[in-house]
């Protein structure tokens, strides 16, 4: 055991090839999970400043921030093509749900907080952003008025809130506030 | 970087955007930007004042590879003459997913608070941090390195690592610093030595500008690591040679780190830097080194966030010194209120004992909005 020990010594150099070639088969191994662009959103905007609200600028502003942002905050070309979607998603489904009224709702809460990426800048049992506040008591501590008031005008109880106008209708609204309920 | 290669640069983006045109749908221009009012009282100036700036970005969108940005800083000088700085105005090309080529004058990556935190809507305090100058006032602490933007390319590579962590690595060339030149035009790295021969720190001009007083280039560039979305560590170097014969340089070495809570931020960096300076020896000039450093450290309680009855509120709390050769500290104190994400009221305290010179307090209240 001794010579097999003492004819396997590796240098300082051998070492940090060895841990260069790990390092770098992490990161091309790993098999890349789907990026959220709310999950972009929450981890990268605000390292330098408040995150901004969706509202201020219109879906073609953004597409040209979003280069600008890019380059400030070290993203991939696929995140900010996330985040770009995440915006689309929001300001596209303005209009989209104006012309849902037809009855294509989707009522389930939890497909909605998933479509929505809500985990992006806010947590569920411990997991998700932290741009806005933990869900998990919202309901019971603020109440369900509180929270359908906040999602037709986020701003109305903080100015400084970042958090967007979903393009939810009343009934979706409602969903939500049952789901976040179960917690 | 010889500039012609600049100008092959900037002629080819020129001609990929041409190629593009038809391809660009009409919101391809955004105005951005910031800006504030400031009421300031010094103690060592006498005075108080207010002052105003209005800081615009201009963004343009040229095609999916070439984005364009300028930044343009109007404020009114203590004369009431209306002065126009360029901040930065660079095209950034990317050149894949996570690499992306700048040309043209943009915010050296040197540290965080130049390339990120100095917008005043961003930063949690109304002044800059002491160790890298006041930026157009006055302050009673020396900078270590006053170097906000410069003329050059750079490259930047961001490395994924997982979901969560990533590497950024910098790297840029620039004309550089050059001799800040007094009114008699003389050379102060000679001036700067004494008639009993002791050497004293030199003066540099950090301004950038397109033209530079030798053919050295400025180089450098920052590694740093995050792991998303809490933390940020970096380590920065700078190199320059600044006098007209070459033979002076000036380095600097820095570390930065950025903490983001869910209720609270830490923002520090340290920075140390070593300056050729001439020094007579026996009739003879010799170069002497001088080395400084200095650090500060930046921490912001965001109160707002854990009483709802304070919402909108940051208590700052900021400690800079810098030492050798100009030794002082300084403590600032301030409350910021968020009128809404991106308009903040500054109000704020600071005091610095300079070791050899004059103290100085100063109180703030900055109004400051980014748009």
């Amino acid at each position: 055991m001794k010579q097999l020990i003492n004819r396997t010594p590796l240098s300082p150099a051998s070492w940090s090839i060895l841990f260069l070639l790990m390092f770098s088969a992490s990161w091309v191994s790993a098999e890349p999970s789907p990026i959220n662009g709310a999950e972009v959103f929450n981890n990268n905007c605000a390292r330098c400043h408040n995150a901004r609200s969706l509202d201020e600028f219109s879906l073609q502003e953004w597409a040209v921030i979003m280069p600008h942002m890019r380059e400030k905050a070290h993203l991939t070309g696929k995140e900010t093509d996330a985040v770009m979607a995440f915006i689309t998603l929001v300001k596209k489904g303005e209009t989209k749900s104006a012309s849902a009224k037809e009855g294509a709702h989707v009522l389930n809460g939890e497909a909605l907080f998933n479509k929505y990426s809500c985990q992006g800048c806010h947590s569920v049992n411990g997991k998700g952003g932290t741009v806005g506040p933990a869900l998990d008591t919202t309901i019971a501590d603020k109440g369900k008025t509180f929270f359908l008031q906040k999602l037709k005008n986020p701003q109305f109880n903080n100015p400084a809130s970042p958090m967007p106008k979903m393009p939810l209708s009343d009934e979706e609204i409602e969903a939500l506030a049952d789901y976040l309920s179960t917690f | 970087m010889p500039v012609k290669y600049l100008a092959a640069i900037t002629v080819a983006a020129s001609s990929l955007s041409a190629a593009n045109a038809s391809e660009i749908d009409s919101a391809r221009f955004v105005l951005s930007g910031y800006g504030d009012v400031k009421y300031e009282t010094s103690e060592l100036q006498d005075s108080s004042a207010y002052s105003a700036r209005f800081v615009p970005i201009f963004l343009f969108s040229l095609s999916d590879k070439i984005h364009v940005e300028a930044e343009t800083e109007i404020s009114l000088n203590a004369e009431g003459e209306t002065e126009v700085e360029l901040e930065y105005a660079d095209l950034h090309y990317f050149l894949t997913d996570t690499t992306t080529l700048t040309a043209g004058k943009f915010l050296v990556p040197f540290g965080q608070f130049g390339p990120n935190i100095h917008p005043s809507w961003i930063n949690r305090s109304p002044w800059t941090p002491g160790i890298y100058g006041s930026h157009g006032s006055s302050q009673a602490m020396e900078a270590l390195l006053p170097i906000l933007s410069d003329v050059g390319v750079a490259i930047q590579q961001t490395f994924v690592i997982g979901n969560y962590q990533k590497i950024f690595v910098d790297l840029y060339s620039t004309n550089g610093p050059g001799i800040e030149a007094d009114e008699h035009e003389e050379d102060l790295a000679e001036e700067a030595t004494e008639e009993d021969g002791h050497a004293e720190l030199p003066e540099l001009a950090f301004e950038a500008g397109s033209g530079d007083n030798n053919k050295n280039k400025a180089f450098g560039g920052r590694v740093a690591y995050a792991m998303l979305p809490g933390i940020e560590v970096g380590t920065s170097y700078y190199s320059a040679t600044y006098d007209d014969d070459e033979t002076l340089d000036i380095t600097a070495q820095g570390f930065d780190i950025n903490l983001i809570g869910s209720h609270y931020l830490v923002r520090g960096e340290y920075i140390e830097t070593q300056t050729d300076g001439l020094e007579e020896e026996e009739g003879e000039n010799e170069i002497h080194t001088f080395k400084r450093d200095g650090w500060y450290l930046q921490g912001t309680l965001q109160t707002g966030k854990i009483w709802s009855s304070l919402a909108g509120t940051d208590l700052v709390l900021e400690y800079a010194e810098t030492n050798k050769l100009a030794e002082a500290s300084r403590w600032m104190v301030g409350v910021n209120y968020w009128l809404d994400a991106r308009a903040v009221i500054k109000i704020a305290y600071d005091d610095t004992d300079v070791e050899e010179g004059e103290d100085d307090q100063r109180l703030a209240i900055q109004l400051s909005y980014g748009f």
